[in-house]
């Protein structure tokens, strides 16, 4: 009958648009294929490494180190640079789909440690003792070693040299403790430009804490210590530059970030990562400047911070022993060296550090923090403390800094509470 | 539309008696009929609306991590744990719903009586008669509505930059804008320094309602929520301005004729006559406007991430970051679901505020 | 003159919507001016797309580039601008293509044909309606995980084509009809299927165009969605790939003509089916316009 015919014709109409939709459902697309985890052989891969670049330079730099391994190796490795890194990864593990290696930073890490998501392998790796201290102690949880840091950055201080000549200062004048860093700043405030800008969250002022011999988390992670003395005043040190008008945060000079407003000569002086180098050399390549230690606090102390991510393997994933050959040929010092050429980062192995230092000596301020460098915050299931920590930093020019640290000291002390 | 008389098709129906009798053939075909058509968007919504609410419940009250299925033996039951940690726990959970809740508040009440008025205004304007470029008008006024967010919010990122457009307008009628997306300062603690009140009285300090001082709840927005405000009356005003010119176009002219052999001026006519008769509209306008409104996400998104200070974080935002960035799946559904039952509850106020009492309807 | 005369020249001869000038320049200006406050900032986005990044920072009031310069698009072309273009067509035109199927089948058999349950069916749809979208990102994310279509293009199309609103006024369009025509086609014999087909559905037109122009658009437009439905590159749409222009990347600097130029493109196609099709729009929701 008529319409048997015509009701089936809409079903089969309706089934099909569903059915092409369901068609390119396996990755496929107009690019190239997506993230989905083969399902070869153990050791055969491929492996699907999801990095968090800082530009194109990282991105090719890693493709070309993973197109040597599949080379060398057999494995084949497919690179993926995530615009959302922390979502991403987050979205993988809920999934079921994680990347087979991904970047993880130290705080992230903290997270995954402790659900059990990671695999432990870095006692495994070559030359597990090469690494620096500092960043093995980032990586490991409860005493277990995890994943092998890939590079990392320490903080200096980048200072324009033609502003510096230009106010009369030599380098002699370079700072080495608070009171001369507050002078210089304060001579190099004129006309539109202010002294000096850093970042305005913990990552750019927590050097400060430890300049003045204080101590935000211990190192089991089990005691907080937020509201000590020595951190008040530290935090009392900073906001007095900033109401000097001597310091100014990046957003309050029109700049996403300080190396913007460092750049853009809106601050004479900055205190900034590795990072600056790449983002000077492609955005603000007439601009000379030089990178010093920072200076010391008020009782001689030196401190720095360090930031690193490690390549983390997740505890399920069906190819660990070729994400464990990938991870030790991309951590090697020869292939470090090559990514430091091309990105600017440190190497993360003791074992080539004068072969950076020879290759690099304008950015020999940056290891040179590598003896007194405190890692960066983190702290398991602390996330959203951290970010609020963050967020009242950005507002010290209008905090009570004791109170901030105490809110904070609260804050903290719950998250660990809740981790015992 | 021709009628049928005359035709074969016609003189078959008048011999044919009561075709509309029901014929089990006919009908029982158009039950079959029926169902299948409506099955395609009734499975979608089951799979992609109910089934997703039904899931959340579930991660509501458990502590999924994250990892594999939370329908697996690895996530447990907890009770009302995330739900408690979020509105009666002293905590940094509770005290960032409150936040967002208290900024989205401010947000709702700037934005919904402000796009209604700018709407009805427009509309009203709009209609009269002989307007020359209406058409060229109601297209400019609904265009916004038609772009992206995505699209919007880099203009107004732009437009609102320290040194961007809406403070070059400033600075050329001579006073100094705002940095506005890094300031955090609540409209009310501003105007209340200007009138002499320049930090918290220890009143409004000392004491407080769930985790958040009264001096912290009166804040007002900041002023990068000001911004935000500006964009989401620019973009949705459009929309709702068409729908009062329908139903302006809906009225009657005997009725404002009648008005005005009455003698009504102008504002009586509007007052007393037209916009009683918006109300159908008016309401349908307040509860999009409200359901809307309390779900902000996409600005806070691409713009501010919740900065400056937290001044700009909504809940729909805290849900997503509580899940995907803070890997707590079970809080985040649950923020979700504490929006749901504010959206609901508001909706239903609205509806009763408005509703036609009996005594002075018609 | 008569007395009654003087008085009727006297008295303004008034009918409604007639001003006075003075009342009527006020209009004018009133709505010229909010015109201007609602194009300005396109027009600042049409412009600073032509910039160079310094002209843009330096000069934002002007719509005018000092330079004309298609740096920016240059720019564009080298991220995945095109891939993203490409999807979001893809994805725009299967979700329309998809509700006007659905919808309209949905929306006719609520209005005409007489099935048990009918009722409660409308119902659910109403009910569905309420649901603030926002509350479904995380949950929508979880069942697309367990279906397994999670980064994939059926995870992107099929949750959008689930469409209550788009049922309402296919529905509402059928009810507005007279059944007449339709009665005669079932009384010459054509089933249920046939009738709608090729009868009723081309009697639609406006509606559907309606439906065809909100769905593209809504589609075309959307963001969160496409957040927690796919995260590889490969299947990044126009909204999500520009959303990560903007999050940028350390050491990039503002970039304005770039994300201004990204923001101008995404708009041309969705603004191309608005003014194509306003007139449809305009009436659809106006009724009978009184010109």
């Amino acid at each position: 009958m008529k319409s048997t015919l015509g009701r089936g014709a809409a079903a089969g109409l309706g089934a099909a648009i569903l059915a092409l939709t369901a068609a390119c459902s396996s990755g496929g697309g107009f690019g190239g294929s997506s993230s989905t985890s083969g399902s070869g052989g153990s050791d055969s891969g491929p492996l699907n490494v999801l990095i968090g670049s800082s530009g194109a330079a990282e991105t090719s730099a890693v493709q070309a180190a993973a197109a040597a391994f599949a080379k060398q190796s057999g494995i084949k490795v497919n690179v993926v640079a995530a615009q959302n890194l922390q979502q991403q990864v987050s979205q993988g593990f809920a999934a079921g789909q994680p990347a087979d290696v991904f970047y993880l930073d130290t705080s992230s890490f903290q997270n995954y440690a402790k659900t059990g998501a990671l695999y432990a392998y870095a006692d495994k790796a070559s030359d597990p003792g090469d690494f620096y201290p500092t960043l093995k102690q980032s990586f490991s949880y409860d005493g277990k070693f995890y994943c092998v840091p890939k590079d990392w950055s320490t903080l200096g201080l980048a200072i324009n040299t033609a502003d510096w000549s230009a106010a009369g200062l030599t380098p002699a004048d370079v700072p080495t403790n608070w009171d001369q860093l507050e002078a210089v700043a304060k001579k190099l405030t004129t006309g539109g430009r202010v002294g000096l800008t850093i970042a305005s969250d913990h990552a750019g002022i927590d050097e400060f804490i430890y300049q003045n011999g204080g101590s935000l988390l211990s190192a089991d992670k089990k005691t907080a210590s937020f509201d000590s003395p020595q951190n008040v005043a530290a935090l009392n040190y900073v906001k007095k530059l900033l109401s000097d008008g001597v310091l100014k945060f990046p957003s309050a000079l029109n700049a996403g970030w300080n190396g913007e407003a460092f750049g853009k000569n809106a601050a004479a002086m900055t205190i900034v990562g590795n990072w600056i180098d790449g983002a000077m050399k492609s955005d603000y390549p007439n601009v000379k400047y030089q990178v010093y230690p920072l200076p010391a606090g008020p009782s001689g102390t030196k401190a720095t911070l360090s930031f690193t991510n490690c390549w983390g393997i997740p505890a399920k994933s069906s190819h660990k022993d070729a994400a464990v050959k990938l991870v030790d040929f991309l951590a090697s010092g020869t292939q470090q060296m090559a990514f430091a050429k091309a990105f600017g980062v440190m190497p993360s192995r003791e074992s080539v550090k004068d072969q950076w230092t020879a290759a690099f000596p304008a950015d020999a301020a940056f290891l040179a923090g590598a003896a007194y460098a405190q890692p960066d915050l983190a702290l398991a299931g602390g996330t959203q403390t951290i970010s609020d920590y963050d967020s009242k930093l950005a507002q010290l020019a209008t905090a009570d800094p004791a109170a901030l640290l105490s809110a904070e000291q609260k804050n903290f002390q719950a998250v660990i509470q809740q981790n015992q | 539309m021709t009628t049928a008389t005359g035709t074969p098709a016609a003189a078959r129906a008048a011999k044919r008696p009561a075709p509309r009798r029901p014929r089990g053939g006919i009908r029982g075909h158009e039950a079959a009929a029926g169902w299948l058509f409506t099955a395609p968007v009734l499975v979608l919504l089951a799979l992609f609306l109910v089934l997703p609410i039904l899931m959340a419940a579930w991660v509501s009250v458990s502590d999924w991590t994250g990892q594999g299925n939370p329908f697996s033996g690895g996530a447990h039951f907890v009770g009302a744990k995330n739900f408690s940690s979020l509105l009666t726990r002293d905590g940094l959970a509770r005290q960032d719903l409150m936040t967002s809740l208290r900024n989205n508040f401010y947000y709702v009440l700037l934005v919904v009586p402000l796009q209604t008025a700018l709407a009805l205004f427009l509309a009203i304007v709009l209609n009269r008669r002989r307007l020359a470029g209406r058409g060229f008008f109601r297209t400019a006024y609904y265009f916004p509505s038609v772009t992206s967010s995505v699209a919007i919010s880099i203009v107004f990122l732009f437009m609102f930059s320290g040194g961007g457009v809406v403070n070059a307008l400033i600075s050329s009628a001579g006073g100094t804008g705002p940095n506005w997306f890094a300031d955090p300062d609540g409209l009310i603690h501003i105007l209340l320094d200007k009138l002499g009140v320049h930090s918290a009285p220890a009143a409004l300090a000392n004491h407080g309602l769930l985790g958040q001082s009264w001096w912290d709840w009166l804040a007002g927005p900041s002023v990068a929520m000001t911004a935000l405000i500006v964009l989401a009356v620019w973009t949705t005003s459009g929309t709702f301005m068409l729908m009062f010119l329908a139903a302006l176009q809906n009225i009657p002219a005997e009725v404002e004729e009648a008005a005005l052999i009455d003698g009504a001026s102008a504002w009586q006519r509007t007052r007393l006559v037209v916009l009683p008769m918006l109300r159908p509209t008016l309401f349908l306008v307040l509860t999009l406007g409200l359901i809307g409104t309390w779900q902000v996400f996409d600005q806070v998104y691409i713009i501010s991430q919740g900065n400056p200070a937290k001044t700009t974080l909504t809940p729909a935002y805290l849900s997503y970051t509580t899940s995907f960035n803070d890997q707590q799946w079970g809080q985040g559904a649950a923020i979700a679901f504490i929006l749901f039952a504010i959206i609901v509850a508001l909706t239903a106020l609205q509806r009763f505020v408005l509703r036609e009492r009996k005594a002075d309807a018609g | 003159m008569t007395l009654t005369e003087r008085t009727a020249r006297a008295r303004k001869p008034y009918r409604p919507g007639q001003l006075s000038p003075r009342a009527r320049a006020a209009s004018y200006a009133a709505l010229l001016l909010f015109a201007l406050i609602y194009i300005f900032p396109f027009l600042i986005e049409l412009g600073s797309s032509f910039k160079t990044d310094a002209d843009a920072t330096n000069h934002p009031l002007n719509p005018l580039p000092q330079h004309w310069t298609l740096a920016a698009f240059h720019q564009l072309g080298q991220q995945d601008f095109p891939l993203w273009f490409a999807n979001s067509a893809f994805v725009a035109v299967s979700v329309t293509a998809g509700r006007i199927l659905f919808d309209s089948m949905a929306g006719y058999a609520l209005a005409r044909l007489r099935f048990r349950g009918r009722g409660a069916v409308f119902s659910a749809v109403i009910a569905v309606m309420a649901v603030p979208s926002v509350v479904l990102m995380i949950p929508k994310f979880l069942v697309l995980n367990e279906f397994g279509i999670y980064n994939t293009y059926s995870g992107m199309i099929i949750p959008l084509i689930a469409d209550a609103a788009g049922v309402f006024i296919m529905k509402q369009f059928f009810e507005s009809i007279p059944g007449s025509v339709e009665e005669a086609a079932r009384i010459d014999g054509a089933g249920v299927l046939r009738t709608f087909w090729s009868v009723v559905l081309p009697m639609a037109r406006p509606a559907l165009i309606t439906l065809t122009v909100l769905s593209f658009q809504g589609s075309w437009n959307e963001l969160s969605h496409f957040i927690v439905s796919r995260q590889s590159p490969q299947l990044n749409t126009l909204t999500s790939g520009v959303a990560t222009l903007v999050s940028g990347q350390l050491g990039k600097g503002n970039q304005y003509p770039l994300k201004l130029s990204a923001a101008l493109l995404m708009t041309i196609p969705v603004a191309l089916v608005f003014f194509f099709f306003q007139r449809h729009i305009m009436r659809g929701t106006e009724g009978a316009v009184k010109e």
